[in-house]
């Protein structure tokens, strides 16, 4: 059964962080915006306090099948419904360094993006005011020049005081780690009350997750959420030149045309290409031959203690208090490996689940664990390194030979990372160690290669040959195709990238404001 | 409809819907082996309630691992997989085993396929799965983040949901 739905100003194709910024800055100037989010619909009522019940945010679409070394764990990285990804995400926004926009230029390796820092800088510096990021840039000495932060950092608890001493004591610093989680009440939106739900979703709205902003904004102005409703084909012209709009498939089985003037796809760094690549034969706007290409991951370096002190490990916000970054700039200057990573220090944790306490040593088990977990709840200690993933072409999503119940093949990712990159996350884990002990820990222990973040796969440059969109994600061969998320990112550097993909989303919404006419 | 928590669905002795008595007789022994209180608090219920939901409802951590649903294949293979090299070992039914044979078996299970281990995933990933499923049910609740002294502070209570068995 088919139909065909009204045409519309714009289609974007998934409600997650950058969907849901475009959706509400294209409607307020004035544009018909249709979202078709693949998931179900999801309220700040279904953001239940429990790690189990957080799973359900996670994605359980299509099946993505996942091969190489370090594959990028796409149902734990990614969303699933209301909000996607970025409704489960922790809230941790630091900006991009500017070393990292040209790598290549700098050091003869990985890529350059076709933008600088400095051309971002008024975009993070807006976001940050409509959102309300937690920080102080004055400690935060790595932080590339910016707008102070509208709001004061977030509380020290004492996991951060007894970690802390353990930089200051190997002569490193810290400082508040910003997040975009209210110290206080902030246009509206409460103060954080420091329980550690973020990873079940935040339904007081004190972490900006986009039920807390963007799509109320949207959504006010007139934009229309679909849900259950999966793109599966975007449609052109008989040029191939121009974009006309989007099938997809609803819940009940039926295939609607959705007409649009532009199309945006935001369905992450995973789907977009999926969805290019299903929508014609060698791929949609695939002049380059990388959609899918440049996958990346930050390599997670997690390093756990226990200690004498009491902790109040439960404390605080999921992505943590305190910030080093130290091991940033430079990236040529590690002891070990390429690149660039950060501490997020002091992670408020629970339990159980793959971040829980109870998780960090699997060879515990019996009365030994009974007595951890015990011991853990009131004296655990934790941190995380965000570690560089160099892109690498071989590194891609490609279609699978297996389909989906709607016949569109399924998404095939390999990942493998780069040897300098595992190089500079065993480097960091032993840093991370040595830190621990000299913050007096009586137990030290690292967890194994996690991926965190998902990046690449439809990367943006300036040559149409050797990238798929221009710094608006605009796909070089289809002025009207516009893509949007992390998936647009060169390389990764070594800081969580939601921070960085609403900033890049709010820039690409005032150039497609700007360019209406021209592009449609 | 009546809702249960996973120890009351066990204290009521509800039927099993996706795991057969054996299934569950052995997830409950070895995960109670494993994280001590599992069983007490409803092990096999937990994992037998999360096989019969479908998938975008199942919370089983094992969604995050890579493997793909249905999941049911995963518990039954590895179980199978356990009871053999168990009997291949010990000449004994898992149930038999003392204490400390137990603990040998599992410090074997963790690092390697025990031998006899075959057909199924490999035994040290079972180990993880099957222990992280224990904690979640015998730590990640309400009553006990309480006997743990860390205050739950949730926004949105979760008694109505994942614990519950219809």
């Amino acid at each position: 059964m088919s139909a065909f739905a009204e045409k519309t100003d714009v289609v974007i194709v998934g409600s997650g962080a950058a969907g849901s910024l475009m959706a509400a800055k294209l409607s307020k100037a004035g544009k018909k915006v249709i979202i078709l989010e693949a998931g179900p619909e999801r309220t700040l009522n279904d953001l239940i306090s429990s790690q189990i019940n957080a799973r359900r945010l996670k994605w359980s679409g299509e099946p993505v099948q996942e091969k190489g070394a370090q594959p990028i764990g796409n149902v734990f990285n990614s969303g699933y419904g209301t909000g996607g990804s970025a409704l489960h995400h922790y809230g941790v926004w630091p900006r991009l360094h500017t070393e990292d926009f040209n790598v290549k230029s700098l050091h003869g390796r990985s890529l350059d993006w076709p933008i600088t820092y400095d051309d971002l800088r008024p975009y993070y510096d807006k976001i940050q005011q409509e959102v309300g990021i937690s920080g102080d840039k004055a400690s935060e000495i790595w932080r590339p020049e910016g707008d102070d932060y509208p709001l004061p950092p977030v509380p020290i608890f004492q996991q951060s005081e007894i970690i802390a001493k353990g930089f200051k004591n190997l002569g490193k610093r810290t400082s508040p780690l910003p997040l975009a989680l209210n110290s206080r009440d902030y246009k509206g939106r409460p103060g954080c009350l420091w329980d550690g739900w973020c990873d079940a979703g935040c339904p007081t709205k004190a972490l900006v997750n986009p039920l807390a902003l963007y799509l109320p904004e949207a959504k006010k102005m007139g934009a229309r959420v679909i849900h259950d409703a999966t793109a599966t084909r975007i449609l052109t012209d008989n040029s191939g030149k121009k974009a006309v709009g989007v099938k997809y498939h609803t819940k009940e089985g039926i295939e609607v045309t959705q007409m649009a003037d532009l199309v945006i796809l935001a369905a992450f760094a995973v789907q977009n290409p999926r969805l290019l690549l299903n929508s014609a034969d060698g791929g949609l706007a695939n002049r380059s031959g990388l959609v899918g290409s440049y996958i990346m991951s930050h390599a997670a370096a997690t390093v756990f203690g226990l200690f004498d002190q009491e902790t109040e490990p439960y404390m605080g916000a999921t992505g943590g208090q305190l910030l080093n970054q130290d091991s940033y700039d430079h990236k040529d200057q590690r002891d070990s490996g390429f690149g660039s990573y950060q501490w997020m220090i002091a992670q408020a944790v629970k339990p159980n689940d793959l971040l829980g306490f109870g998780g960090s040593n699997p060879a515990l088990f019996g009365k030994k664990l009974t007595e951890f977990m015990k011991r853990a709840a009131q004296h655990f200690g934790g941190m995380t390194g965000c570690v560089e993933d160099l892109p690498l072409r071989e590194n891609r999503v490609t279609l699978s030979a297996d389909k989906d119940k709607f016949g569109m093949a399924l998404a095939s990712v390999a990942h493998t990372a780069h040897a300098d990159s595992l190089a500079l996350w065993q480097a960091a884990k032993a840093e991370g160690v040595e830190i621990f002990k000299a913050a007096d820990a009586v137990q030290v222990w690292n967890g194994p290669l996690g991926p965190m973040h998902i990046m690449g796969g439809t990367i943006m440059g300036d040559d149409g040959e050797k990238s798929v969109t221009n710094s608006y994600g605009q796909c070089h061969d289809i002025d009207n195709l516009f893509i949007a998320g992390s998936g647009l990112f060169p390389t990764s550097g070594g800081v969580n990238p939601t921070f960085t993909v609403h900033a890049l989303s709010l820039r690409s919404s005032e150039y497609i404001v700007k360019n209406w006419s021209s592009l449609t | 409809m009546v809702n249960l928590t996973p120890a009351q669905a066990k204290e009521r002795k509800i039927p099993f819907q996706a795991l057969n008595k054996d299934q569950a007789a052995l997830i409950d022994h070895l995960g109670d082996a494993i994280v001590p209180g599992a069983k007490k608090v409803g092990l096999s219920h937990y994992i037998d309630h999360q096989l019969s939901a479908k998938h975008a409802d199942n919370l089983l951590i094992l969604r995050y691992l890579r493997v793909n649903p249905p999941f049911d294949g995963f518990y039954a293979s590895s179980l199978t997989a356990f009871e053999r090299a168990v009997t291949r070992k010990y000449n004994k039914n898992p149930s038999e085993l003392t204490e400390s044979e137990m603990t040998d078996f599992i410090t074997i299970m963790m690092q390697k396929n025990p031998e006899g281990w075959n057909d199924a995933p490999p035994a040290p990933f079972f180990y993880f799965v099957l222990r992280s499923d224990a904690i979640d049910v015998t730590y990640g609740t309400m009553a006990a983040f309480d006997s743990l002294d860390i205050p739950y502070m949730a926004h949105i209570d979760p008694t109505q949901t994942w614990e519950n068995i219809p």
